[in-house]
């Protein structure tokens, strides 16, 4: 593996590769310091100029995006109180406050260096872990794998905020588009008599239009809901070397916790940014002993922020290279882009493509080193950036999006999938559906179900995925998480009817569009 | 009682597709002698599965009233068109974009798409918006154009 490593970093070390990874992670800090843009919607727009790329320096500019995104984030929560993304949210609980007493340089310094060490950290989980699940999951055979995405699909299900049951209608939905078109024994399904219709639909235009455009309308609606009394922040920024280096020296303990919250959270199927977050900044609350000072302007809280929600970018990538498997949203359209490259995510991955895999690690080392010297050196620029308005952002973004459908295979009918479901998707988010279970579905569609048939094809009896025990402990799992979404269900909705129905099925837009 | 709610619509709207989508199955090919399995099985499982939970999230939406707090009325699509026009008008002005991309080509639909939409989102009240409408429109056209065409030899309708 090291001589691999060593060959992937001197493909990424290139200058090409390097320019890259920097334009990436302009673009990631740059779309996540925008709110309501998201790492996921950074991604989508970076992700159509990669078709003329070779796999690695592909993979390297969404790796740039994805690191910069989770940290871009970080700049408008502390320099207009307004989280840019989702995962940093618990980051404007200090980081704001902190740049309101005249520090806005150390908050975003402390950031930056939280989420370099965070990132730093979850390469080192995803370099160990990587390759030890990928061997393990060598075992699994159509059974296993079959049972383990209708696993990863029921929990990304139970965590949709008290929808269990909208969230697998989601799942389902998700798979049955994968149906459309021919099937592995080319016969054709749901046509409608449609010739377009016959080799289905391509993911990506699929991923862009259920989720950009829910998300794109979505900040459309809330135009009118601004809440316009934040005080204002002194744009010019000063960052204090020493004083940040001090406080992060005297943070060890969070620090590294918050990174390894970040990196098994990232890993969980359906899980991202957003949840780490709040995890770890909850942890390092309960572990403070002056939790008191939690919420005042306290480096503990930013560091625990940004340090997880960085962290989730390597544990993410765990299940994805290892199972094939995505960790959260921004994973599922980086295996598209993957898929879409001739590479298939799963545990053969390590030993048919080490060199990508090596240029992954790398490109994401690289892109925490260049994320720490652009947010240092450019972060006033990038504090200005986060007010560039919605009205004029959404017009772009969505012609982004048209145009990267389109240049997908030159064809104009992607275009008018993408508007298709993003009428669906939109009109699903309207419903309350969440969009993360449908998205999932769609990208392991193809895998389900043609590990279903081969598991059905080597042995005709249904009782064999209880009879196998990795089979049958992943089916228990799958109900497990029923079951505990159910509970977690009742608890939410005890405790909106305690508050007189005051928000009947509200919906928080962060389960829907992590990040 | 409430007739319609947001659930109640998305439960009827999933089992509307549902029935659709099994006649549509009546036309795949049914297995051949050596397959146990055919092409419709799996489509049909799903099927089934999104039943069964269009008809719970039915069943939930009857039996709890803080649903009925969700209902669909008239006057309430109303509302919401006249707070949200600006999001219907947008889907528009995608669709005909989408439409004008073969006829056009991709310059003026898109500059014509991206004034219109930032006009709209916008508003042309004032000089200034006027200008910053007419120069993202211009920029970010040109752009992509110069990118996709000459930077990554992608070609554009």
């Amino acid at each position: 593996m090291a001589e691999f490593f060593t060959h992937a970093l001197s493909l990424v070390s290139s200058p090409s590769v390097l320019l890259l990874i920097t334009i990436g992670v302009l673009f990631g800090i740059i779309g996540g310091s925008i709110p309501g843009f998201t790492v996921t919607m950074a991604i989508l727009v970076v992700f159509p100029f990669t078709f003329a790329m070779d796999p690695v320096s592909g993979v390297s500019i969404m790796i740039g995006v994805f690191v910069g995104g989770y940290s871009g984030g970080l700049v408008s929560g502390v320099m207009l109180g307004i989280p840019g993304t989702p995962s940093s949210i618990t980051t404007v609980y200090d980081g704001y406050p902190m740049a309101l007493k005249g520090e806005p340089g150390r908050a975003l310094g402390i950031g930056v260096l939280a989420s370099f060490i965070g990132t730093v950290i979850s390469v080192a989980v995803l370099v160990l872990f990587g390759p030890l699940l990928a061997k393990f999951s060598m075992n699994f055979r159509p059974w296993e794998i079959s049972t383990l995405i209708l696993f990863a699909l029921t929990l990304v299900a139970g965590l949709s905020n008290g929808r269990l049951l909208k969230g697998m209608l989601a799942a389902a939905l998700g798979l049955l588009i994968t149906t459309v078109g021919y099937d592995r024994n080319s016969n054709i399904r749901f046509d409608f008599d449609l010739p377009t219709l016959s080799s289905g639909f391509e993911i990506l235009p699929v991923m862009i239009g259920i989720f950009a455009f829910s998300q794109l309308m979505e900040n459309i609606e809330k135009l009118g809901d601004k809440d316009s009394a934040h005080k204002n922040v002194s744009m010019n920024v000063t960052i204090p070397y020493a004083k940040i280096v001090k406080d992060i020296m005297g943070q060890k303990i969070n620090t590294l916790r918050s990174s390894l919250i970040g990196s098994l959270v990232g890993a969980l199927p359906g899980t991202g940014g957003t949840v780490a977050n709040f995890i770890s900044y909850d942890q390092a609350k309960k572990f403070s002993r002056h939790p008191e000072k939690f919420g005042t302007g306290i480096p503990n809280g930013i560091i625990a922020s940004e340090a997880s929600n960085s962290a989730v970018a390597g544990g993410s990538f765990v299940p994805t290279l290892a199972l094939g498997i995505p960790g959260d949203l921004p994973m599922a359209i980086m295996m598209g882009v993957l898929i879409l490259h001739g590479i298939t995510p799963g545990p053969l991955m390590f030993e048919q493509n080490p060199v990508l895999v090596g240029a992954i690690y790398a490109s994401l080392l690289i892109g925490a080193i260049v994320m720490v010297l652009c947010q240092l050196f450019l972060v006033r620029w990038f504090a200005r950036i986060a007010l560039i308005p919605q009205q004029v952002l959404v017009p772009v973004v969505l012609m982004l999006c048209a145009i990267g459908a389109y240049a997908l295979n030159n064809n104009l009918f992607d275009i008018w999938v993408l508007f298709g479901f993003g009428i669906i998707g939109y009109l699903l988010w309207k419903a309350d559906v969440p969009l993360t279970p449908l998205i999932l579905g769609v990208v392991l569609g193809n895998n389900l179900e043609q590990q279903l048939f081969r598991a059905l094809e080597l042995d005709g009896s249904w009782l064999t995925f209880l009879t196998r025990p990795l089979s049958a402990t992943f089916i228990v799992l799958s109900v497990l998480s029923v079951i505990l979404a159910l509970r977690q269900n009742k608890k939410i909705n005890m405790q909106r009817t305690d508050d007189g129905g005051s928000s009947p099925l509200h919906r928080d837009s962060t389960p829907d569009h992590k990040p | 009682m409430t007739l319609i709610t947001k659930d109640r619509a998305l439960a009827v709207a999933m089992l509307i597709l549902c029935g659709i989508f099994y006649a549509e199955s009546g036309n795949i090919r049914p297995p051949t002698t050596w397959q146990t399995y055919g092409s419709a099985m799996f489509p049909r499982l799903l099927l089934g599965v999104i039943a069964v939970l269009s008809i719970l999230i039915l069943i939930r939406s009857v039996l709890e009233k803080r649903d009925e707090t969700q209902k669909l009325t008239w006057l309430s699509a109303y509302q919401w068109t006249k707070n949200n026009y600006k999001v219907l008008l947008l889907f528009t002005l995608f669709g005909i974009y989408a439409a004008a991309l073969p006829f056009a080509g991709y310059l003026i639909s898109t500059i014509v798409f991206l004034a219109c939409a930032i006009g709209l989102l916008l508003g042309l009240d004032s000089r200034r918006k006027s200008l910053l409408t007419i120069t993202v429109s211009l920029t970010a056209g040109l752009a992509i154009y110069v990118v996709f065409q000459f930077g990554l030899n992608i070609w554009l309708p």
